[in-house]
């Protein structure tokens, strides 16, 4: 009885969507804001990757709330998993060539994360893609080596301090009579590394951020068994 | 007026630092939280005198390119009861500093949905309200607060999903997410079944925190498993915030008879459901939960009416909701358990009885109690709009407003009767009295100066009411239809 | 006959969202919700990310070599959609270990079973349970839940 409700309610709302989307400009949008992006980004933020300027330039405050809302997530999952109990016993380390490679991927990742993240403003890519690059970097060692652990310490503290200085970044424009999260600094050439005034700066505080809290749930997720 | 900005960027700068600081002093970190919010609320204070309303365009991008923050005197109003019921709710002796964190990450997004003048900001604001509202539940909780924090998870993502939905159809039909600019082609782009289509989906996800009638069903499990103080500041401040959003999406976007006729509908479901389940309540603390249900339904009725008539009326019941609910739920630390425990209980503590009863005849609507005049609002409304589904409206508020009333005296009844119980409630901790009882003199007070505050709140309503001045506010001049 | 492309990826879109609801309403394993509310949640960001797309339009990247005459899809949708698959990632996290901590807590994760022990839960909580305990409650916890309970969970 359930089910057929629930199948009624599904095919219904399926049915509804179809017939709606059925009548969907696809293709053909208006792209009222598109358009202008496409037209002014270059010259108004300096990057030639346009969905970067709508991320941490126009739409900076979204990727504030963005942060945020990852930042509360792995504070609250921290806060119920609770800590690792100290006398846990841990998993033993991997056998040899999976240590070997983990220790080989570690720096290949970081090089491949930092460029994606430095690079976000020019090429596709940003901080969080290159983010959850340095999340694996750094998790695959803990993979392969369970016994050593890791501190949760100084992931915090990354967290606390990227977060934070994207605000004042953001509030820095606004103490020299511009507004919140106003970009700062020389737009320079369009299409060099050091482009975009602080823009490719935020997405580089994005990318710490996601890689110290993408890095920390993964751990938390990994120690709960052994939480007392 | 940039510094408006300041409004969310102090609270989640606070949040993104107090762990660390936790980490080297646990007080300094449950300190700093208070600081700030007094800030904040210095800040909206010295915005009230500005001249209102302005738009303030956030990273220096004009809208509709950026976004913008629109702050009314209905915005700064709802942004300093932010301030001030978190304050009031702070968890002073027992808080950690997690706890802290969250507290400020749900001010920072509930003054952020209270100024925001752009859909898919209200939906990653919206979002986080979400999350630091799920933290707070689960951060000291049992088991059963886990399960009913999952339970309203995946509620609450289907939400998310249909709110999505909402979002990707207004931009296939305008090409933009201002509201200001999505109010300009809103008759020309989102009138017909598209539009009501996209405002359904959008209202079903925004509705879940407003506690809307379909997907409420985590209301009664969430505030029984989760600490008092927090079930009074989800009832009272996270419902409201999603009801001035959805106020917003509606006037500015979706303003259409159909759309007022499903508030309508939806809103009484949730009165009648609401109430009705709360009469067959057991315990303090599910009675309250259900009759947050109802007034909420009564707030979406009077946004059903249409009109700065409408507006004023919802958001006077909505406001009437916000200081009543927090000072009951402030009421349930001892008193929350079985009604039985109650008998009596008037001898025992005659000052918390006696403002029971004020609030108890506040919800009801009885003269000259504010929730009185915000009830006539919505049946005035009602009556003035005078189509036939109004009319059966009214008759159904009218109708279940004598069983919130028999639940309610009830109670009352019994807090006055003869007999002792078995096991009589404990004795009402002094901090948690003198919080609903600040609450409940506000309730006073606003009964005393109801002529005035009727004024402003008709002058802030006829505001947010006026779409062609939010438009030419925001878009400038130019942008005027 | 061939099908147009819009028609596919719209009925990718939506059947993404159907599967997931529908599977969200059908299952009663927990994890399998999470997993059909993922799939719903990946159909509605492809329908926003849909929302930019432009026919014979590139990636909206100045590169300096764009040919005259050829146009550039809406960049604003594509950096929504980045924002709601974070916000998304957030969310599936922390419904993960809540996962964790109830499968730890009441040793099942079958929907039905788990609702039934909650109200349970509640009921013993607010204090009107059937069996309600006789002792005193008192103070800022005013039931707290007998030992006997936890004591049936399994490891």
């Amino acid at each position: 009885m359930r089910k057929a409700a629930s199948l009624l309610f599904a095919g219904g709302l399926a049915f509804l969507l179809a017939v709606l989307v059925a009548k969907l400009p696809f293709g053909e949008t208006p792209m009222v804001l598109g358009k202008q992006v496409l037209a002014q980004g270059a010259e108004q933020t300096g990057t030639a990757n346009l969905v970067t300027s709508v991320v941490v330039g126009y739409r900076a405050y979204d990727t504030l709330g963005e942060l945020s809302i990852l930042f509360t997530a792995a504070l609250a999952l921290g806060l119920v998993l609770g800590k690792r109990n100290a006398a846990a016993p841990r998993d033993p380390d991997a056998g040899l060539v999976l240590r070997a490679s983990a220790d080989l991927l570690l720096p290949l990742l970081l090089v491949v994360g930092f460029y994606i993240i430095l690079h976000g403003h020019l090429t596709p890519g940003g901080g969080f893609q290159g983010g959850v690059i340095v999340a694996a970097a750094l998790f695959i060692p803990i993979l392969a080596r369970p016994s050593r652990g890791l501190d949760h310490g100084v992931l915090v503290w990354l967290e606390s301090l990227a977060g934070a200085l994207f605000i004042l970044i953001g509030l820095a424009a606004l103490f020299q009579d511009g507004a919140f999260l106003e970009p700062l600094l020389g737009k320079g050439e369009l299409g060099r590394l050091l482009s975009g005034g602080t823009l490719p700066l935020l997405y580089l505080l994005v990318g710490v951020k996601v890689g110290a809290e993408l890095t920390g749930l993964l751990v938390n997720l990994a120690d709960a068994e052994a939480v007392e | 007026m940039n510094g408006a900005a300041l409004l969310v960027a102090l609270p989640l700068l606070t949040a993104f630092l107090t762990p660390s600081i936790g980490r080297v002093s646990a007080t300094a970190a449950r300190l700093l939280g208070p600081l700030v919010l007094i800030y904040c609320i210095w800040l909206v204070a010295g915005l009230w005198g500005a001249s209102l309303p302005v738009s303030i365009a956030i990273g220096g991008f004009a809208p509709p390119l950026g976004i913008n923050l629109y702050l009314d005197p209905l915005a700064l109003l709802f942004a300093l009861a932010v301030y001030v019921l978190i304050l009031l709710a702070w968890p002073w002796t027992e808080g950690t500093p997690g706890q802290a964190a969250l507290l400020m990450l749900l001010a920072g997004s509930t003054a952020a949905l209270a100024l925001s003048g752009d859909l898919f900001n209200i939906f990653v604001f919206y979002e986080l309200m979400s999350a630091a509202s799920f933290g707070l539940i689960i951060v000291r909780g049992e088991r059963a607060a886990h399960l009913a924090t999952l339970r309203y998870l995946v509620l609450s993502g289907l939400g998310t999903v249909l709110f999505l939905l909402g979002v990707a159809l207004v931009y296939f039909h305008t090409g933009t997410l201002n509201l200001a600019q999505l109010a300009q082609m809103a008759p020309d782009k989102l009138a017909g079944a598209q539009g009501l289509a996209a405002f359904v989906l959008i209202l079903l996800g925004v509705g879940v925190k407003a506690e809307l009638f379909p997907v409420n069903g985590w209301v009664p499990e969430v505030y029984a498993a989760a600490p008092r103080w927090l079930s009074g500041l989800l009832a009272g401040l996270v419902s409201k915030l999603a009801v001035l959003v959805l106020l917003r999406i509606l006037v500015l976007v979706f303003d259409s008879e159909q759309a007022q006729a499903v508030l309508l509908v939806l809103g009484l479901a949730g009165f009648v459901t609401g109430e009705l389940a709360a009469w067959w309540a057991r315990d303090f603390v599910r009675m309250l939960s259900f009759s947050s249900i109802g007034q909420l339904g009564l707030v979406f009725v009077g946004f059903g009416i249409g009109g700065a008539a409408g507006v004023m009326a919802g958001i006077a019941v909505a406001l009437h909701h916000m200081l009543a609910k927090p000072a009951l739920f402030y009421l349930a630390e001892s008193w929350g358990g079985s009604l039985e425990r109650l008998q009596g209980e008037a001898r025992r503590a005659p000052l918390a009885a006696a403002l029971f009863v004020l609030l108890a005849l506040s919800l009801v609507g009885v003269p000259p109690l504010p929730g009185f005049w915000a009830k006539l609002l919505v049946v005035m409304g009602l009556g003035a709009k005078g189509s036939a589904l109004a009319w059966a409206t009214l008759a159904g508020i009218l109708l279940i407003t004598v069983v919130e009333a028999a639940y309610l005296f009830r109670l009352v009844g019994r807090f006055y009767s003869e007999g002792e119980p078995a096991h009589a409630a404990p004795r009402l901790h002094g901090w948690d009295f003198t919080r609903a009882l600040l609450l409940g003199g506000a309730l006073v007070a606003a009964a005393f100066w109801i002529v005035p505050l009727g004024h402003w709140l008709e002058g802030a309503s006829q505001l947010a009411a006026d779409v062609p001045r939010y438009i030419t506010t925001v878009l400038g001049q130019g942008g005027a239809p | 006959m061939p099908i147009p492309l819009d028609t596919l990826f719209f009925a990718g879109a939506l059947g993404l969202v159907a599967i997931g609801v529908v599977g969200m309403l059908a299952s009663r394993h927990l994890f399998r919700v999470l997993l059909c509310l993922g799939l719903a949640e990946a159909g509605g960001n492809l329908l926003l990310v849909l929302s930019g797309y432009r026919w014979d339009s590139v990636a909206p990247i100045l590169t300096g070599d764009l040919p005259v005459g050829v146009s550039m899809v809406d960049p604003v949708p594509q950096a929504l959609v980045l924002t709601s698959i974070v916000i998304g990632v957030g969310m599936e996290a922390l419904a993960v270990a809540l996962l964790i901590r109830i499968r730890r807590a009441y040793g099942t994760l079958d929907g039905h079973a788990l609702l039934a022990r909650l109200r349970e839960d509640l009921d013993e909580r607010l204090g009107v349970a059937p069996d309600r305990s006789e002792d005193l409650p008192k103070g800022h916890a005013p039931f707290p839940a007998p030992a006997a309970k936890e004591q049936e969970v399994n490891p």
